[in-house]
């Protein structure tokens, strides 16, 4: 499988702190990359350098080959970035906060019709939609968030923490329609401190700890290596 | 263009919200109230007003008085036959504004050619400026007196001779002059003409800048409060547009908030203003402005209007930069002070202080602040600096171009996430 994503010694420094400390991971098309690792480990900072949100201080990443510091124009025609505590604009209602986000990535009225189509069956939110966004339970405008990452059906999505903060259901719900996705041809990258989320959404995962990778690989490989029965602890062990 | 569209569509939507629609109107409401108010109370000042009056004396001299008050618009009550206090009671029970006692002996006096005195007492029924006006009416009337009484007893004593000529033998005939032009009249009658013109320039300039600054940094801290500012930054839309479609809402809906409440703002001074606006035309103050050339012509207009609208960008792209260090928009209310600091100081100097008797250092400090230069536009296109003007204007689009290049050089770089403004502590949050 080709790469969508390819990571090569990427480092992130804010002065003396070191966020990543050089780190090397790819993104196969078709596949979930996860990345674990406790608060600080690096894993929102590496999200966000893929999302062309931050800029890397040292090392190399490429987006289908194209250098995702040089071309991030490029980049954000391709990808989505579902941020951790993402909101949306409160006193729009769900339905034209769909459009106004749609209307950045259709490139005809058509398009921008087949995109918020998309959306409004992800989010199952029904007559909800057209109530302003700020009335939304977190349930709720998680899951518009999640139809506005998806409704482009990106080369490459970028989930950070996709369930923080949602119920079983819902959190349930989320991995289903993040699954449903990846089979239609979406490459997904995201971040959790959920191992069973963990191990029930990801084809490959890197273990990630003050800025370093520990580990990657399927988390079959990785339980079988470690000689452990979850992924839990898959990472005490190769803490050790 | 589609996508700065749909973005510029939605900030517009977000700063044009019902509240502020609702704020505008009581704001025009209101100050058309109060001003139409306030000119019923100027026009009842200045209309027919009702004082009494008690001819203890009644020689033809008292008479004339009292007539002299009627044909200066006063209703007089005649109290006579009554004792002082009972008049007075009488009046102040009444609507009277002012009770004037012409005691015995008045008429004797005045054709002796002795002082003779008159008393008047005022009823301050509300302290208002306007209320105390009808006395300074009948001090006109009573001055008006002296100067026929005195010209009589000077005609009378010396024949042949002007007694206007006697009491003021130095005759001073005032020229203003400005540049090459010379005019007759005063001083100070030029100046507080000019005042009057350019009274509207700092306060429009204040409005313009205040709004659409708070809107642009408002619109900035909204994002980051209801942290929506990450996705924005992901979606394809270069920053610069995001940057632009900002400040462009921010200007349009600043600039109708600014006219809005401007319209309400002539309301209110059109109705204490117009009558002291009649006066000054009747004095010829129009024609010496012209002979001056102390009017704007249409470039004029035109040079005003570039340095008010350079002064808007300058303050959008500053109130940008302020909108990134603010971390929600109750910080952002903070953020607001540097640059109303920077617009208050132009203004309190162009009122109270002259830029040219000031020390160069502070001279130095004023000129630097951008918001300076609108407020000296005027003054220098009627003494016709035009280099200073052109100076100014370079100075506030070299400014401009600073903070534009830097705002676009914060929202493309990392800056944009983890630039903050945090007293006490010394580095900035980052990811």
């Amino acid at each position: 499988m080709p790469n969508v994503l390819t990571v090569r010694g990427l480092k992130k420094s804010y002065g003396a702190q070191h966020a990543l400390a050089g780190i090397d991971f790819d993104v196969r098309a078709g596949e979930v990359f996860a990345l674990i690792g406790p608060n600080g480990a690096g894993k929102t900072t590496t999200l966000r350098i893929a999302a062309t949100l931050l800029t890397s201080t040292a090392g190399q990443i490429t987006f289908l080959d194209h250098d995702l510091c040089r071309e991030p124009d490029f980049v954000r025609e391709k990808i989505s970035y579902l941020p951790e505590e993402a909101g949306a604009y409160k006193d729009m209602k769900g339905l034209d906060y769909l459009h106004f986000m749609a209307n950045f990535y259709a490139r005809t009225p058509e398009e921008e019709k087949e995109f918020v189509d998309r959306a409004v069956a992800i989010t199952e939110l029904g007559d909800r939609l057209a109530t302003k966004v700020g009335t939304y339970s977190k349930g709720m405008t998680r899951k518009l968030l999640l139809a506005r990452a998806l409704m482009t059906k990106p080369v490459l999505a970028i989930l950070d923490e996709p369930t923080s903060g949602l119920d079983v259901l819902n959190a349930l719900e989320v991995r289903e329609i993040v699954r449903r996705y990846v089979k239609e041809g979406t490459s997904v990258l995201l971040s959790s401190h959920n191992m069973l989320e963990i191990e029930f959404l990801s084809d490959r995962v890197g273990l990630i700890n003050k800025g370093l990778i520990l580990d990657t690989g399927t988390p079959a490989e990785l339980k079988e290596k470690h000689a452990a029965k979850n992924l839990e602890e898959v990472f005490r062990s190769s803490l050790r | 263009m589609k996508r700065f569209a749909n973005l510029l569509r939605k900030e517009i939507k977000e700063l044009a919200t019902k509240q502020l629609v609702v704020s505008l109107v009581f704001t025009v409401v209101l100050f058309n109230f109060i001003g139409q108010v306030s000119k019923k109370e100027v026009q009842k000042a200045v209309g027919i007003q009702t004082i009494s009056a008690l001819d203890q004396d009644g020689t033809p001299a008292s008479q004339a008085l009292i007539k002299g008050l009627e044909s200066a618009r006063f209703k007089v009550l005649d109290q006579s036959g009554k004792a002082k206090e009972q008049a007075l009671e009488t009046a102040r029970a009444g609507e009277s504004k002012l009770l004037l006692v012409i005691p015995k002996g008045f008429g004797d006096s005045l054709r002796e050619l002795k002082p003779s005195e008159i008393e008047t007492y005022s009823f301050m029924r509300s302290f208002s400026l306007i209320g105390a006006r009808g006395q300074v009416v009948v001090q006109g009337v009573i001055a008006a007196l002296n100067e026929a009484v005195s010209n009589d007893f000077l005609k009378e004593k010396l024949p042949g001779l002007d007694p206007a000529g006697l009491k003021k033998p130095i005759r001073s005939r005032d020229f203003v002059v400005v540049r090459d032009r010379v005019a007759e009249g005063s001083a100070n009658m030029v100046a507080g003409l000019i005042s009057q013109q350019s009274m509207l320039i700092p306060i429009v300039l204040m409005m313009i800048v205040i709004y659409s600054s708070q809107m642009v940094i408002s619109a900035v801290a909204l994002e980051k409060q209801n942290k929506t500012l990450e996705t924005l930054l992901t979606v394809p839309i270069k920053r610069t547009s995001i940057i632009t479609a900002k400040m462009l809402a921010a200007g349009l809906v600043g600039l109708i908030s600014a006219g809005v409440y401007m319209f309400g703002f002539q309301g209110f001074v059109g109705g204490i203003g117009e009558e002291a606006a009649r006066a000054g035309a009747q004095d010829g103050g129009a024609a010496l402005m012209q002979k001056l050339g102390l009017t704007f012509s249409t470039g004029g207009y035109a040079i005003l209007g570039l340095s008010i609208f350079l002064a808007i960008l300058v303050a959008l792209a500053a109130a940008m930069i302020l909108g990134v260090l603010a971390e929600d928009l109750r910080s952002a209310q903070s953020m607001m002070m540097p640059l109303m600091f920077m617009v208050m100081i132009p203004y309190f100097i162009s009122l109270f202080a002259d830029l040219n008797t000031m020390s160069l250092p502070l001279k130095v400090f004023v000129l630097a602040i951008p918001f300076t230069h609108p407020f000296l536009v005027s003054q220098n296109l009627y003494l016709g600096n035009y280099g200073l003007i052109a100076a100014g204007l370079g100075y506030m689009l070299l400014v401009f171009a600073v903070l534009v290049v830097y705002a676009a050089k914060i929202f493309s770089t990392d800056k944009i996430l983890t630039m903050k403004l945090r007293f006490g502590k010394k580095k900035a949050a980052v990811a």
